[in-house]
């Protein structure tokens, strides 16, 4: 069904407000085993989605929300239109009002095709330089093309066309028998081939050292530098504490205009939203709720100074001009990345799965390969884990001058963390 | 009551029979799988309240799978109409064929795979269920939720929020070829009591969870969960650092699944053995476990999220094996793997939706029970843990490393709890000391479903995994 003609139904029905996001998807993907096609694949979808308000007296408002299958009937939407209604006049919420329309910069138009992406992507992935020893074990590559559009009983209608892609690489290295691998998922708009290249010839590069690694140390608490996007999760703690939904529901500890902590003896984080961002995939005008999007700081040298998130969060907290964030960059910070690898400490450059949670500030990951700097020699080290919390690390963590963009985000190159538990599995310090 | 095939989708079978014999006249071989699949979700705190109808598994739409010239490739849309397949086939046909010459024009060769057999196959299964997703009064239910937030609020002076989710899919799935018509209808439902405490600027999670094959009548008793979740997030307000090392552990049934699904799920997924990227290859046949380490993988093991009739490549469900007595002796396999791979399927292809390719994945990864009890395992512990509640977990199938994030462990000392709580709880080390360590299993076990599986990073799908309470020995942090 159009989504004209189910904005049309929304209207008629008794649903007090309403919104529908309409997303259409064209994509290509292609999968290989080394450099041959395992498989190709095209997608033609289109995945609309409607929320209803339902007023329940002056002090309380719900919603309910359903995907509407593009091949389902007038009459069963229709009854799902009620069905939303009666459900979201049973779950009471505190009011608040959908986006109204409001001025914004569109984006530049995206003229690009998912044939194009596609045919960037294999081309540069053809083109990375691989040896006998260290190669591509096999990549997927991912492309799409969304034309974006949402509408709400407000009167806003905005739609926007971007390009979203995803690489997922494996690569292997191999010595005397030996073979290990290393993964690397990249989340991309279009395609940056000169970027893609360089950083899977990096990761082929560490890969060798993976094969001499040995086991690490137990070295118990100490200075761990995270130079990878590993360094994501640490910036998005803050990203997420600064979320209105943290702070209605009593999550976060962050204050506009207190400082994140009291005597901060390392670099004081700057965290501003960016509206665009070269190379990002979530280059969006608004949010999926209409809210323009622009450029804004959120934390000044460790001082929280704006909110951000969903409207209902956001509303509820009196903020009519917030918006969930898109794009974002953390600045640098007082030193050189070479710096910041002075004195004794752990260079991790591989994790299982590298996380910081967001609602308790507890650190984990299992090393996969890092760099054992002590007294001047470096040492490969596979094994054994990092843990901590980042109460403990953020009065004194550093960052580089230099900064470095993954995905929607750029942060410091490099991050030091004074504070870290490092868990080893040779049984003592070595 | 049964739950009923989709309409829909049997209204749809005479245009994709017709879809099938037109790109026969092109293709060496043609699937379609079809899928309906409708729920619900409600989400109740102290701050907000929702309900809607999509959840994980929730879709409605086809994917068409061709083969030629060793190639296989697939086609997903979502507006098929059985009116006019000759539509359709042409936009596949076109589309696939602008592909192709992309792959001329970058020299990009196929992975030469064989045809798949299309042996005559029929499957009606529709499962049995008290309620239907689409079908439920939701204002009873807004209301026992609400109650049980407001419950948890008043059992500590630290709660800062009590939520209840729930939600609940009534899965229908449709696959054609020439020669297989496959339908299975089932419901399924997962769902959990959390609690969020604050204290001293320090917050800390709880919760508990339930999962099982029917719908919402799995929640009556949900109520019974509250409990766990609250006490759980008091004794992580309390909980120490752990002392990094090397301990005797006791996993209880949740960190046994946990670290099934992460040591020999993803360590026998054979699409992975195609490429390369599984030690397991090398290890069929081999001593992997101790003795007491048996291990069933399939969606005929159990009877939880993602126990269905038949894969998504239309290969009925199965039961393997993976590790016999401590002995690894095969791993799980999608259609395509099996034939590169010269092996049989063992009903393991599945996509995280119809957009979405088939990889190899796992059902019910689950350990076998022993014979002992629990009281027996923890008097025999010098000095370790108890592991209790999996926040998450990563594979590493070709070094075979482990990783399990625990939410906390009780320390063991001569036989007894010393009342000392450890949380988070980091557990590592390599996958065939931490089995072939396995020294006792408790006689009881557990299955739990209510997580989701990312392959990595990327494809989720429901899994479901569990077992008895395992004694062994692993590195903590």
């Amino acid at each position: 069904m159009k989504t004209e003609r189910i904005a049309e139904l929304l209207r008629a029905s008794s649903a007090d407000a309403w919104e529908i996001i309409d997303s259409r998807i064209k994509g290509w993907e292609f999968y290989f085993i080394r450099h041959e096609l395992d498989q190709n694949r095209a997608k033609d979808v289109e995945h609309v989605t409607i929320r209803v308000y339902k007023n329940i007296g002056e002090e309380a408002m719900g919603s309910a929300s359903a995907r509407i299958a593009v091949s389902e009937t007038e009459e069963n939407v229709k009854k799902t239109i009620d069905d939303l209604v009666y459900q979201a006049s049973l779950v009471r919420n505190k009011p608040y009002r959908l986006n109204p329309p409001r001025d914004f910069e569109p984006m530049p138009e995206y003229s690009g095709s998912v044939e194009a992406e596609a045919e960037a992507f294999i081309n540069a992935m053809n083109s990375v330089r691989e040896t006998e020893t260290e190669d591509i074990n096999s990549f997927e590559i991912f492309t799409d093309s969304v034309e974006r559009r949402l509408i709400n009983s407000e009167g806003i209608d905005i739609t926007e066309k971007y390009p979203s892609s995803k690489v997922e690489v494996v690569v292997n290295a191999r010595k005397d028998g030996h073979e290990i691998e290393l993964y690397r998922l990249y989340d991309l708009g279009s395609c940056d081939r000169d970027g893609l290249v360089r950083d899977v010839e990096e990761v082929l590069q560490i890969g060798k050292d993976k094969l001499i690694a040995v086991p690490t140390p137990a070295i118990g608490t100490s200075p761990v530098v995270f130079s990878t996007d590993a360094a994501l999760e640490i910036y998005g703690y803050f990203l997420d504490n600064l979320n209105a939904a943290y702070a209605v529901r009593g999550m976060t500890s962050f204050e506009l205009g207190k400082p994140m902590a009291e005597d901060i003896r390392g670099d004081k984080v700057t965290l501003n939203a960016v509206r665009y961002m070269e190379g990002s995939p979530s280059n969006f005008a608004c949010d999926a709720e209409g809210s323009p999007i622009r450029d804004l700081c959120m934390i000044d040298a460790g001082v929280p100074k704006a909110w951000c998130g969903s409207r209902m969060f956001t509303q509820y907290m009196g903020l009519d001009d917030a918006f969930d964030i898109s794009n974002w960059e953390v600045s640098g910070g007082s030193r050189s990345a070479a710096e910041l690898r002075k004195g004794n400490f752990l260079e991790v450059v591989e994790f299982s799965d590298f996380q910081v949670d967001s609602m308790t500030g507890d650190i984990f990951g299992e090393i996969r390969l890092g760099y054992l700097h002590r007294d001047g020699n470096v040492i490969p080290v596979s094994g054994g884990s990092v843990s901590g919390s980042m109460r403990d690390n953020i009065p004194e963590m550093y960052m580089s001058k230099e900064t470095r963009r993954y995905s929607s985000a750029r942060v410091p190159a490099v991050t030091r963390l004074e504070k870290v538990t490092v868990s080893g599995i040779s049984g003592e310090d070595q | 009551m049964k739950a009923p095939f989709s309409k829909y989708l049997d209204a749809l079978t005479p245009g994709l029979r017709k879809l099938i014999d037109l790109l026969s006249a092109h293709y060496d071989y043609v699937s379609v799988l079809s899928t309906d699949s409708k729920g619900l979700m409600l989400r109740i705190s102290q701050h907000s309240k929702s309900v809607g109808n999509q959840t994980m598994t929730t879709e409605r739409g086809t994917v068409v799978r061709v083969y030629r010239g060793g190639l296989y490739s697939e086609y997903a849309l979502d507006s098929f109409d059985p009116e006019r397949p000759e539509e359709t086939a042409e936009a596949i046909r076109k589309t696939l064929d602008a592909q192709l010459e992309l792959l001329k024009r970058t020299g990009v060769k196929p992975f030469e795979t064989g045809k798949l057999s299309d042996e005559p196959l029929e499957i009606f299964v529709e499962r049995e269920t008290e309620y239907l997703p689409e079908d439920c009064e939701i204002s009873g239910m807004v209301e026992k939720f609400s109650a049980i937030s407001d419950r948890g609020m008043a059992m500590s002076e630290y709660m800062l929020d009590c939520m209840v989710n729930v939600q609940s899919t009534h899965v229908c799935k449709l696959f054609l070829t020439k020669n297989r018509y496959l339908r299975q209808s089932y419901v399924y439902s997962e769902g959990a009591v959390a609690a969020i405490l604050a204290k001293d600027g320090q917050n800390k999670f709880g919760y508990k969870s339930l999962s099982g094959l029917c719908g919402f009548e799995l929640f009556d008793d949900i109520d019974s969960k509250l409990k766990g979740a609250v006490d759980t997030a008091l004794e992580l307000l309390d909980a120490d650092r752990i002392e990094p090392g090397e301990y005797e552990i006791i996993t209880s049934p949740e960190v046994s699944g946990l670290i099934a699904h992460e040591a020999f799920g993803h360590g026998v997924e054979m699409d992975m053995f195609v490429k390369g990227r599984a030690l397991g290859a090398e290890y069929i046949d081999k001593r992997v476990g101790s003795e007491l380490c048996t291990m069933h993988e399939g969606a005929l093991c159990a009877e939880n999220v993602t126990s269905y009739a038949f894969d998504d490549e239309g290969i009925p469900a199965g039961d393997v094996t993976e590790i016999d007595r401590g002995i690894l002796r095969t791993g799980i396999c999608d259609a395509l793997a099996a034939l590169r791979l010269g092996t049989v399927p063992t009903g393991n292809g599945k996509r995280e939706n119809f957009e979405h390719k088939v990889y190899t994945r796992m059902t019910n990864t689950i350990f076998d029970s022993g014979s002992d009890t629990l009281e027996d395992m923890i008097k025999s512990v010098k000095h370790g843990y108890l592991l209790e509640g999996m926040d998450s977990g990563m594979e590493d199938p070709k070094h075979w490393g482990i990783q399990c994030i625990i939410t906390l462990g009780r320390e063991i000392k001569d036989g007894a709890f010393t009342g000392k709580i450890v949380a988070p709880v980091i557990m590592t080390g390599y996958v065939p000391d931490l089995l072939g360590n396995i020294s006792m299993a408790s006689a009881d076990r557990l299955v739990f479903g209510s997580g989701g599986c990312g392959k990595g990073h990327k494809e989720w799908v429901k899994v479901a995994d569990g077992g008895p309470y395992l004694k062994t020995v692993a590195r903590l942090g």
